[in-house]
């Protein structure tokens, strides 16, 4: 057995000592920098400052902007997304046992797999305001062009569009996955009471869709907090600060001033927030099964 | 009724069809405006289909950014392997060897990947910049790697657990190591599951761009960050930019059709119950 435990832990080192190196230290150095006023264009410019980069934070507005902004952003993409996402996969429900019906489901989801910074470009060029197509519809329909991503007041919901666009089809695959793992006999046996079509829902498929939505919701809301490709390839989080969000402000101070210490307090508090909205969703779902991750 | 039945099942397929071709049709339009000359751009109103299949744009691309699609095929690939090689093991063992507080241990290595990267990118760039490896593709490699380690772990034991245990058994007496018995009998068994950590690294790896943005400034640069600066603050150079978006997600939609029966099986695993 003790050879056993040799190979065991040759198998694991490399692994933990690497997740060691890409988490424990990266923390432990982030919450050390957080305390100093470090800056690396400055290189005199050293010593330990408490919490005041902290509290310069929380009273700046432009990271108050950014923190509602991602707020705004992930609540409404996701609710926009889910709701999508439950027409389309009831529609390909319907149709799954139609021949050809998996190819057009894996079109459907292409933009799901696309680099994020190409579905920022090129909605950048769709939603130009003078060259692009989406104005040139509008046009055509007799309708005024729209700023789009050109003003403040419609910036944000036009990342928001994007952030929709792309994503959709990812809960829409959990949820026709939920879909499918429902027995038929639940449906037959509903038809049969003379059910109508919100009980089914609300009965039948609710349940069963439950945890993968909550664990969809996970996966979005984490996606979201990081939110950054789509935003700098089409605003850098302007017009003004209409789009500014969490990630892009740090990375700013961060690689744009070089203010490593001040950037280090706002990606500590971007993970704190993510874990802390994380854990409680986790809750959500212990809260009936223990095995979820 | 079974006339009627059928009817109403051809309407939805008809919806589903006309809602997928809406749905890439963001897609379609980059497409064609890869062929479009300058002149084509800025016409108004604008064209759909360009007049020739001009290639001059893509022809500019290969010329000026080579260099940099390699890097992005170099350094997926190797993130890709490296991946593998440190995960599977660790998979394999925490799939066959009992320990103390594994839940604890499981729990753990899934949790560092809730670390948003920015949360970790001056403690990595300045580290990587520390042993040299600045702008180059291999400190790019050990940082992605780092990055897919977790759920690539946690998704390698997911399928290694599916397999019967009595097998590594019945190997191991018929006198094979357990490194053998890993190599000879939990790979070939689990390649389904293995090509899914592989599909899912590389994707990660192919599409990044907060990473790479600070991790290189030149010999490294990835094709993602080259994207990003066809749309410059003064002159957007949208014939070059639909043709490197085409690039860029070309062999993601070749990839996407070959196992899209993976992709589903990673993207709804766990989170459905079998």
């Amino acid at each position: 057995m003790a050879a056993n435990r040799r190979i065991r832990n040759l198998f694991l080192a490399p692994a933990i000592i690497y997740l060691l190196f890409m988490s424990i230290y990266p923390l432990i150095y982030s919450l050390y920098l957080s305390t100093t006023r470090k800056n690396l264009s400055r290189p005199y410019q050293k010593g330990f400052i408490g919490f005041d980069n902290y509290s310069n934070l929380i009273t700046n507005d432009l990271f108050r902007t950014a923190i509602e902004n991602t707020i705004v952003l992930a609540v409404a993409s996701i609710l926009i997304e889910l709701i999508i996402a439950f027409f389309i996969a009831r529609l390909f429900v319907a149709i799954s046992d139609v021949p050809g019906s998996s190819i057009i489901r894996t079109v459907f989801i292409l933009p799901m797999m696309l680099t994020p910074v190409v579905s920022g470009l090129l909605w950048s060029y769709i939603l130009s305001p003078s060259l692009g197509i989406a104005n040139h519809i509008l046009r055509e329909l007799g309708q005024a062009p729209y700023p789009w991503l050109a003003s403040s007041d419609t910036a944000l919901k036009s990342v928001i569009m994007i952030n929709v666009w792309q994503w959709s089809p990812f809960l829409m695959l959990l949820m026709l996955a939920g879909l499918m793992s429902i027995p038929r006999e639940q449906y037959e046996a509903a038809a049969m009471d003379g059910a109508n079509i919100l009980q089914v829902v609300r009965h039948i498929e609710m349940p069963f869709l439950r945890n993968v939505v909550l664990i969809g919701i996970i996966f979005r809301v984490i996606d979201n907090f990081r939110l950054f490709d789509i935003i700098y390839v089409t605003t850098r989080g302007g017009p003004g600060s209409a789009t500014e969000v969490v990630t892009m402000y740090a990375y700013r101070e961060m690689f744009g001033f070089f203010n490593v210490g001040y950037g280090s307090a706002a990606a500590v508090l971007i993970l704190l927030m993510a874990n802390i909205v994380t854990l409680v969703l986790n809750r959500f779902i212990r809260g009936e099964e223990g095995n979820v991750r | 009724m079974y006339a009627r039945k059928r009817l109403k099942k051809a309407v939805l397929v008809v919806v589903a069809l006309v809602l997928t071709i809406l749905n890439i049709t963001p897609l379609i339009w980059t497409f064609m405006s890869g062929f479009k000359t300058r002149l084509e751009i800025f016409t108004i109103p604008p064209v759909w289909i360009p007049k020739s299949l001009n290639l001059a744009n893509y022809e500019a691309i290969f010329d000026k950014r080579l260099h940099n699609l390699e890097n992005s095929v170099a350094i997926t690939v190797g993130s890709t392997a490296g991946v593998l090689l440190i995960a599977v093991p660790a998979a394999f063992a925490l799939t066959v060897f009992a320990m103390k507080n594994k839940k604890h241990l499981e729990f753990w290595i899934l949790s560092t990947r809730m670390m948003p990267p920015i949360a970790a990118a001056i403690p990595l760039y300045l580290g990587i910049k520390e042993i040299g490896l600045y702008d180059t593709r291999w400190g790019v490699m050990l940082i992605y790697i780092g990055f897919n380690l977790p759920f690539a772990i946690w998704m390698a034991t997911t399928f290694m657990r599916q397999l019967p245990g009595e097998i590594f058994e019945a190997a191991l007496v018929d006198g094979c190591s357990w490194p053998q018995v890993l190599l000879r009998i939990a790979v070939p068994l689990s390649v389904g599951g293995l090509s899914t950590v592989a599909i899912f690294t590389a994707l990660f790896c192919w599409n990044e761009l907060l990473l790479a943005v600070f991790l290189t400034s030149s010999n490294a640069k990835t094709f993602t960050v080259v994207l990003t600066e066809f749309v410059g603050q003064t002159n957007i150079v949208w014939e070059l930019m639909a043709a490197g978006a085409v690039i860029q997600i070309v062999p993601i939609v070749i990839l996407t059709f070959l196992t899209q029966r993976y992709i589903v099986a990673g993207l709804t695993m766990g989170a459905v119950k079998q």
